[in-house]
């Protein structure tokens, strides 16, 4: 590993002023040091998060909705009674992802701004397209890993088990840069790369994500996050299924189904929410807005039992809600 | 007396000749009624609590005064010739204090070569050059310094590819060779007799040791002496090896390797990086560390081959009237083939059998053994066949193979067995998993897109152990012993089975007994490996505890005064009629060590086959719909004869079915085709089971001592545990959903190939 400087700001205004191309943010450092140990992150220095511990924790405010701080350790999402009683659909999702280690390390903000985890992408050998060459290798390679829906020159797999959970509630991201703050919609934190864009974030080098916002009106929502893995922990989804919806008189509204591990990004599967709005959670319903989040799906030489699962896991999180 | 005795002994299905020095006779076996204090009894391991608490040093907590820290440059290329080398810029980093590559490195001979670092490199992470500095950062930095040169060249590393016409020739005679072959009966003219043939193709996937200790060395010169650390199975080997690389004489190299963090058949002797370690040591004058990085591990330290197998399964008159069995390895860079025919020529009465295996060698590492090498592929593909055969002719699989067991002689060479309760096996398994429930198609699962269903498959393997095989019992003056043999306890619980055995005979509690091991200043003990442990040194242990035993009663008889045949020793003290006198006040009366037993392996009764059976019962869970298979339990029973630890052993069975279901469900090594690199060099996308994978699983055993197998009666228990697991789940598999997955491991995607393939037949 290249020796790196390090820093440790008191402020969010502090920490933005810090970052650049360069010098990129640290928070629990599950991902960022395991991208610096195989190479493919060599920043010139580290701007540690650890010191805004304002960032840390959540509230809810009646009327306001849900805050979530973004450096909140994810197993403190995952064993709070409180927590559950508001969105028992993130600590379901959580209990799914990585380990009791990583998840004690790992933050909200950064499980949210956590690399691809294609293993072309992770293999410093492979001067892949995402990483500035010319290239994706997952094309003639072994790609049983990696996207099915909505790729474009990289077919890299959105990892987060988190995101979309969230984004089915409608969450924004509170971004803080050396200029002032915005507020975005969690979903456009993600980016299919893409031309100029070869990145999977929208986030910019000098801005820190503070906050995960979740609206009042979506937390009447219920939900079910379904996932698919190689083996039972420890592993990345096949397919996440993130399904949230409000049902009243076994009719259902808002709905959201927000997949994890299919795409490049948190894929909305728009026209099946569309399929279902106000319509009974039937069983061919739910078959065929199942069908529908997948009528797109391109699968590679490798990887078709992806749509195979995803449709099934959409189909039992969607009649899971009408059982609810 | 001592004699000089040629024998024959059996290692992983290949015979070779050893010479056994004796002295006496051996003991009289321990018969099925004698009553035994120390063995037999569920003991805690001796080291249990130093290895969870830290206590225990591994080679890789070894840091020594002054020591550098060695790093391997491997090749990026599946196969190139290595033109120039330059290291300038890499020996201008400070704190770099050698660098060696194939233009300035000594010659060291390994495995058939005279030097480490090849001219032609052959897979990507073949050893191309190495770097010592201060810091084991400076050298991995100083690797990226280094300047190579490489013409790259055609190159191979897909099994199947190899074997097609037109593939880059990667050896002279070509990519495939044949191995090995057995003959018996006319299996060409009985397949065409027969009614019904099960015609069918089996694959498994290259599985990775991954033990959670790496590879790694520490040498040191001390004045004319090289001592050498290393996470090995076998010191002697080590030091042999590093005998032949650096040719100084073997007097001159104590190899030690106290506390190990699992092998699996890969480290069984000397490694390039020791080597490296010897040489930067002998260089300059400091102690050295090479140990590898878990990638490294999964690019250059051995593997289990992948393989394709073809087998042939004839039926007539309610019988198995013909058997083909045709395997093509993928043994890397490996000069060998871990052969899976043997379970097909050895398992059952077949009579009429032909059995081929060919070696194919592609640009990908070495195979290196790996628990049961062979049978575990074998077994996996003979099983399913047989399965699938008994689903054909509509015969429970367990009575098919019941119908075929073989009783007396082993089938292949003829030899007679000297003891076999596989027919026990089958009753306890089917008893414990509920085989009468079974039903043809399975049952109802939890939800409706879930099947149950069972499959069980027998095993069949050495264990037997042999000569050679040393120990002494060293009597300390408190009346407690040391115990020294030059095996090591590779984390299968040696270190205290040898101290039940030695307690056994001198009446000691198995606390008093102090076991020295992994140290090739120690008497001389064989690898740990092909489940011989147990069955080869444990005899040897036995006899030089009953020696000083021996010894210990003339003293006792000398100094108090009372004839020897009157004593005996009984928990620390001497009892003779109606008196008791603690050995201690005995051995106060002379010096430290005037006792010292010795011990040696008496060879194997010759034209006896020593062989270790068991059957492993699976049931489990499937999930149409996702192809997710949900083990729900193992029943796992063994015949090993006498079990010596139960908790250790029953530790062993757990440990084998685990390792077996990582090989049947999630375990594979990915290459990417193009490039020849390997994809899952890393515990994230090389899935070993974890906690959360492993179903309830049941150990049983048949625990009667062997009757022929030496004066224990007691085999091997290494190995059998991971040999038929994977055969079972698939047949489970085929039970619960009613299709064939054919390729291990059973991942979703498989199933759910098999489970579309199936349903576009209908």
């Amino acid at each position: 590993m290249k020796p790196f400087g390090y820093a440790r700001p008191r402020s969010v205004a502090e920490a933005t002023r810090l970052l650049g191309d360069d010098a990129v943010a640290i928070a629990g450092g599950t991902d960022q040091l395991g991208l610096m140990k195989s190479g493919i992150a060599v920043p010139e220095r580290l701007v540690s998060l650890s010191g805004l511990t304002d960032l840390d924790g959540w509230t809810r405010e009646r009327g306001k909705g849900l805050r979530i701080g973004a450096l909140t350790p994810l197993t403190d999402l995952e064993t709070s009674a409180g927590f559950a009683r508001i969105l028992p659909v993130v600590p379901q999702a959580l209990a799914l992802a990585a380990t009791p280690q990583l998840r004690t390390m790992g933050t909200v903000g950064g499980n949210l701004l956590q690399k691809t985890r294609c293993w072309y992408y992770r293999d410093e050998a492979f001067p892949c397209w995402l990483k500035g060459g010319t290239r994706c290798f997952a094309l003639e390679g072994d790609n049983r890993h990696h996207a099915v829906l909505g790729a474009e020159e990289c077919v890299s797999a959105s990892p987060s088990d988190l995101a979309p959970a969230l984004i089915a509630y409608d969450a924004s991201v509170e971004l803080r840069g050396a200029r002032g703050g915005r507020t975005i919609a969690l979903a456009d934190l993600y980016q299919a790369p893409h031309g100029a864009k070869r990145a999977e974030h929208t986030i910019r080098a000098t801005e820190v994500l503070t906050a995960v916002r979740i609206p009042e009106a979506a937390l009447a929502r219920r939900a079910t996050f379904l996932k698919a893995m190689d083996r039972k922990a420890w592993s990345f989804a096949v397919v996440s299924v993130s399904v949230a919806a409000r049902v009243r008189d076994g009719k259902a509204r808002d709905v959201r189904i927000v997949l994890g591990g299919v795409a490049p990004i948190p894929w909305r599967a728009r026209s099946a929410e569309t399929i279902l709005e106000g319509r009974a959670l039937d069983d061919a319903t739910c078959r065929a807005a199942a069908d529908g989040a997948f009528a797109d799906a391109e699968p590679l030489k490798d990887n078709g039992h992806k749509v195979t699962i995803g449709r099934e896991l959409v189909r039992r999180a969607l009649r899971s809600l009408a059982d609810a | 007396m001592t004699r000089v005795i040629r024998t024959r002994v059996e290692f992983e299905g290949n015979i070779s000749e050893e010479l056994a020095v004796i002295q006496g006779s051996d003991l009289t076996r321990w018969g099925p009624g004698h009553e035994l204090s120390s063995v037999g009894k569920p003991v805690a391991r001796a080291d249990g609590a130093a290895r969870v608490t830290g206590g225990a040093k591994y080679t890789q907590d070894l840091f020594l005064p002054g020591m550098l820290h060695a790093r391997i440059l491997r090749s990026p290329y599946p196969r190139a010739r290595v033109r120039r080398v330059d290291a300038s810029r890499a020996l201008r980093l400070p704190g770099v204090r050698a660098v060696l590559h194939r233009f300035n490195a000594p010659r060291a001979a390994f495995r058939g070569e005279e030097t480490i670092f090849r001219e032609e490199v052959r897979f990507v992470g073949d050893e191309v050059a190495a770097v010592a500095a201060e810091t084991a950062e400076i050298a991995a930095e100083a690797l990226r310094l280094i300047e190579v040169e490489y013409e790259v060249l055609p190159f191979v590393v897909d099994l199947e590819e190899a074997i097609r016409e037109g593939a880059p020739r990667l050896e002279e005679k070509g990519n495939v060779s044949e191995s090995g072959t057995h003959k018996r009966g006319d299996s060409a003219k009985a397949l065409k007799e027969s009614k019904i043939v099960v015609d069918a193709a089996y694959r498994t996937s290259t599985q990775l040791h991954n033990s959670l200790e790496t590879h790694g060395a520490v040498a040191s010169w001390d004045g004319d002496r090289l001592t050498v650390w290393e996470s090995t199975q076998h010191v002697f080997g080590v030091r042999q090896g590093l005998h032949l690389a650096l040719r100084i004489p073997m007097t001159k190299i104590r190899v030690v390797c106290d506390f190990m963090g699992g092998g699996f058949g890969s480290k069984g002797g000397v490694g390039k990086y020791t080597i490296v370690a010897a040489l930067f040591t002998r260089q300059l004058g400091a102690p050295v560390r090479c140990v590898l990085s878990r990638e490294e591990e999964n690019l250059a330290a051995g593997n289990r081959s992948a393989t394709l197998q073809h087998l042939r399964l004839g039926w007539k008159d309610g019988r198995v009237h013909g058997a083909e069995h045709h395997s093509w390895s993928n043994s890397g860079q490996g000069r060998w083939v871990a052969d899976p025919t043997g379970p097909t020529d050895t398992l059952y009465d077949f009579t009429n059998v032909t059995s081929k295996s060919y070696r194919v060698v592609t640009n990908t590492g070495a195979l290196a053994s790996f628990r049961a090498p062979g049978y575990v592929e074998g077994t996996f593909a003979l099983e399913s066949a047989l399965d699938e055969l008994a689903q054909r002719v509509a015969i429970d699989p367990l009575t098919l193979r019941t119908r075929h067991l073989v009783t007396g002689k082993d089938p292949k060479t003829g030899m007679r067995y000297s003891f076999k309760r596989l027919a026990e096996c089958y009753e306890i398994g089917a008893r414990e998993i509920g085989w009468d429930k079974r039903k043809d198609g399975g049952v109802r699962g939890s939800t409706p897109q879930r099947r149950r269903g069972i499959g069980m498959a027998s095993q069949i393997w050495g264990g037997g152990g042999g000569p050679p095989a040393y120990a002494t019992v060293h009597i300390n003056p408190d009346g407690t012993a040391l115990l020294r043999t030059g095996t090591q306890d590779i984390g299968t619980g040696t270190r205290t089975v040898m101290a039940q055995i030695c307690a056994e005979e001198l009446r000691l509690d198995v606390d008093a007994v102090r076991v020295e091991l992994g140290d090739t200043d120690g008497p001389y003990g064989p690898i740990s490996a092909g489940s011989l442990t147990l069955a080869s040194v444990g005899p040897a242990v036995r006899l030089a505890a009953a020696d000083a035993r021996t010894q210990l009663v003339a003293l006792a008889a000398g100094i108090l005064e009372v004839p020897a045949k009157e004593l005996r020793l009984e928990r620390g003290q001497v009892i003779s009629s109606g008196a008791k006198t603690p050995l201690r006040e005995v051995l106060k009366q002379v010096e430290n060590f005037t006792v010292i037993g010795k011990g040696s392996r008496f060879p194997n009764p010759q034209e006896t086959a020593l062989k270790t059976f068991g059957a492993h019962f699976v049931s489990v869970e499937v999930d149409l719909r996702t192809g997710e298979i949900i083990p729900l339990h193992v029943v796992a029973v063994h015949d090993v004869g006498r079990i010596v630890n139960p908790r250790t052993a029953a530790s062993q069975v757990e440990g084998g079915v685990i390792q077996a279901l990582g090989f049947a469900l999630t375990e594979e090594r990915v290459l990417d085709l193009p490039t020849g690199r390997v994809l899952t060099a890393d515990l994230e996308s090389y899935k070993v089971p974890t906690v959360r994978d492993v179903p309830r699983i049941t150990v049983r055993f048949v625990d009667q001592p062997d009757r022929v197998a030496n004066n224990l009666g007691a085999k091997g228990l290494g190995e059998p545990p991971i040999i038929p697991t994977a055969a079972a789940l698939a047949n489970a598999v085929a039970n619960a959903t009613g299709v064939r997955v054919r390729t291990a491991p059973l991942t979703p995607a498989r199933v759910l190939e098999a489970i579309a393939l199936a349903s576009a037949q209908r």
